[in-house]
């Protein structure tokens, strides 16, 4: 290249002057090479751009807006501008090229704003450096560059171990992302949206349960609304109930299940289940073969309400699901109707466990299933009869019980639903006997009793008055003697008055010894006193049965 | 006496190294140099030259947007000097030395005394056209305010420094005796 090592036979000179490059060109090429280098390396990096749709962008800046991913910056928006309609906002955002992967469909944007609610702070960051655009993986099948962002950003990582369901609510009172999910108690996952469901009259909430607890999510399990405080009065008196000081304030929604389907497998993802309003609600939802009941009672239905308990022997089988009433076409007479669910699970499961196997095969056949039910009936005197379950409340409830002696009945065995027979209450007779007694304790007369005694013996003093008459004509006319008789007579009933009067004080007086005794005493002496009145009415009316006897036919 | 295979004739009687009339290769190293300036101007543009970090995130800052960042803000005589310093000086001095280069091939007719007078002039302005590293050197420096607020240099930054200091080679390359060589036709090469 130098002429100088050319070699001792200097070249010609145009020769020379072609093939000389001097190595200054080194650096050219080299500053050449690492701009290229720059650029090729840039390009290589250049991820693609992918636009987003959202129905408005508060606070997305061109050139400062972030797209990110677990907090790692992973993208940044570089225009905004309206979608053709002008309904939208179309948001294109470069991605890096480290990224280009999760670009695929189902991956999802939003815009992540300040949350501050009764249950988190989140999004703080966003105060000072403005809203980002969160971003969470979608499948990774599909690459997709369009994309249409949430309005509520996704609270779970997709990655977390965990899975997802669907809960149906009758409306989002109460609900919002994040709201805590609860299993006995214990925060078990979250809600990470919710929206409107496709028919419009409900509402449908995704909920993430994390890892190991979604496996207690089952086909059966029941979800509630644990929202505050829940407090309930029924037939076991009153309860009270909240899943945790948290959800006191904030609510949240629990699932629990009946330890009938503790067996049972975990529900698939995305499974979809009902909401109801509260546990109680919740764990008494009828399970999936209720057998369904009409009661007809003669005797008022108090204190029976939908949801009142069905016992049999005792135990919780099922609820009154309607009270009503019936009208009897043929005597023209109007019964109370009550509708009741019955739920064999329950008492199946009570069996010991060598009897469940033939308990259900029972439960599961019509025809087995009849004839056990018509044995009941029929040959042990199974009847349904209102009882009450708490003085305080009031409150009733049904229950099945074997009559030692059952009036014979009629049944008719192809009804749907099958009417039961019921047996006259145990409630109104019992109710009854319990206010007389209560009667009786509460306003005993006594003083009363005492009043009418002295009457009573007023009275006797005006007949005797009388026999003092009779017996002065009498003096007068047959016998003088028996004045003096009646005298002495007079002053032996005076002696009882004062008697009566003294031991009516120390009935009614506080520290009266043997009062109920007297009490008793007192209530035969009005009792005989009252059969006496009869018998002069009687002999009032009937003046020959004195002679003759009592006519047959004729009554007091 | 400019004839390249005469110059490698010459040779110093006292220590034998060789003597050149004219600066060694004095175009092509020149129009070596221009070139890699040029080249490296591109990205000294391109890419930021500075990276502010704040609170809620940083911002790259290229000298462009800088100058513009500045004229917005109202400071137009800052976005002048900035303008100056950073974009017309370099693009100037490498124009001039193109220019130059040429005049030196003889490909364009000109006037040598006022080529002589630019050529001065670019050789006496290149030392100030690191204006730009300079005030990055200080920002950097200055603006450390820990998680709050830091600022960084940008990969722009060598590249910037890499056309001042290629500019400044290319102009004590130039021979600027080589333009006035045409004057004297006998010693023309063609």
């Amino acid at each position: 290249m130098d002429e100088k090592d050319a070699g001792p036979l200097p070249p010609p000179a145009a020769a020379a002057r072609r093939f000389s490059i001097s190595k200054v060109w080194i650096i050219p090429v080299v500053a050449a090479a690492i701009a290229l280098g720059l650029a090729f390396q840039r390009i290589a990096q250049e991820g693609p751009t992918v636009t987003i749709t959202f129905k408005s962008v508060s606070g997305v800046e061109p050139g400062k807006t972030q797209v990110r991913y677990k907090d790692v910056v992973i993208g940044l928006v570089t225009a905004v501008h309206f979608s053709p309609d002008f309904r939208t906002v179309e948001v294109s955002a470069k991605i890096a090229k480290e990224a280009e992967g999760l670009m695929t469909e189902g991956a999802s944007f939003w815009i992540v704003r300040p949350r501050v609610t009764l249950s988190e702070v989140s999004g703080l960051g966003t105060l000072l450096s403005g809203n980002y655009i969160g971003f969470e993986r979608g499948r990774p099948d599909r690459v997709m560059r369009h994309f249409t962002g949430l309005e509520s950003g996704r609270v779970v990582d997709r990655d977390a171990p965990g899975r997802r369901f669907t809960v149906h609510a009758h409306d989002a009172q109460h609900i919002d992302v994040g709201l805590p999910v609860y299993y006995q108690g214990i925060q078990v996952g979250q809600v990470t949206s919710f929206e409107l469901a496709a028919d419009g009259h409900a509402v449908d909430v995704k909920i993430f349960v994390d890892a190991p607890y979604d496996a207690q999510v089952r086909a059966s399990t029941r979800f509630w609304n644990a929202s505050g405080i829940d407090v309930s009065v029924n037939a076991s008196g009153v309860s009270l109930r909240t899943e945790s000081l948290l959800s006191l304030f904030v609510g949240g929604i629990a699932f629990g299940n009946a330890s009938a389907n503790a067996g049972e497998p975990p529900a698939p993802e995305g499974a979809g289940f009902a909401l109801y309003r509260d546990r109680e609600t919740a764990m008494k939802q009828p399970d999936p073969n209720e057998r369904r009941f009409v009661l007809y009672f003669n005797e008022a239905l108090d204190g029976v309400e939908p949801g009142s308990p069905v016992k049999f022997l005792g135990i919780r089988a099922g609820e009154v699901t309607q009270v009503g009433m019936a009208f009897d076409p043929r005597t023209h007479r109007m019964r109370g109707r009550l509708e009741i669910t019955f739920w064999p699970e329950r008492l199946i499961e009570r069996l010991p466990t060598a009897q469940v196997q033939d308990a259900l095969a029972l439960d599961r056949s019509a025809k087995l299933r009849n004839a056990f039910l018509e044995d009941m009936v029929m040959r042990h005197g199974l009847r349904a009869r209102l009882r009450v379950a708490s003085l305080v409340t009031g409150q009733s409830y049904v229950a099945f019980e074997y009559l030692d002696h059952p009036p014979a009945v009629r049944v008719d065995w192809k009804s749907e639903p099958l009417e039961l027979p019921v047996a006259p209450g145990v409630l109104p007779a019992f109710e009854e006997k319990l206010s007389a007694l209560l009667d009786k304790f509460d306003a005993l007369p006594l003083q009363e009793i005492a009043g009418d005694m002295r009457a009573l013996i007023g009275d006797a003093r005006t007949t005797l008055r009388g026999l003092d008459v009779l017996t002065a004509d009498i003096d007068r006319t047959a016998v003088p003697k028996f004045a003096a008789t009646m005298e002495d007579a007079r002053a032996a009933l005076n002696a009882a008055e004062r008697m009566l009067d003294g031991a009516s004080a120390t009935l009614v007086g506080p520290d009266a010894p043997g009062q109920r005794e007297l009490r008793s005493a007192l209530q035969e002496v009005t009792r005989a006193a009252r059969s006496l009145r009869t018998l002069s009415d009687s002999i009032e009316r009937h003046p020959e049965s004195l002679v003759r006897g009592r006519a047959a036919d004729s009554s007091p | 006496m400019s004839n390249f295979s005469r110059a490698a004739a010459a040779e110093c009687p006292r220590c034998g190294a060789s003597l050149h009339s004219r600066k060694s290769k004095a175009v092509e190293r020149t129009a070596a140099l221009l070139i890699a300036a040029a080249i490296c101007y591109v990205p000294a543009n391109v890419l930021p030259v500075l990276v502010t970090t704040t609170l809620g995130g940083s911002e790259p800052d290229t000298i462009l947007g800088g100058v513009a960042l500045l004229y917005e803000s109202g400071s137009w005589v800052l976005a002048l000097v900035v303008l100056v310093a950073s974009v017309m000086i370099p693009i100037g001095k490498i124009a001039v030395l193109v220019y130059l280069v040429f005049v030196a091939k003889r490909t364009v007719a000109t006037d040598q005394r006022q080529c002589t007078r630019l050529f001065r002039m670019v050789e006496f302005i290149g030392r100030w056209s690191m204006l730009d590293v300079f005030v990055d050197a200080f920002v950097v420096a200055l603006v450390q305010l820990g998680p709050l607020m830091s600022v960084r240099p940008g990969p722009g930054v060598p590249f910037f420094a890499a056309t001042a200091v290629l500019t400044m080679f290319a102009a004590s390359a130039f021979d600027p005796r080589l333009m006035w060589d045409r004057l004297r036709p006998g010693l023309d090469h063609g």
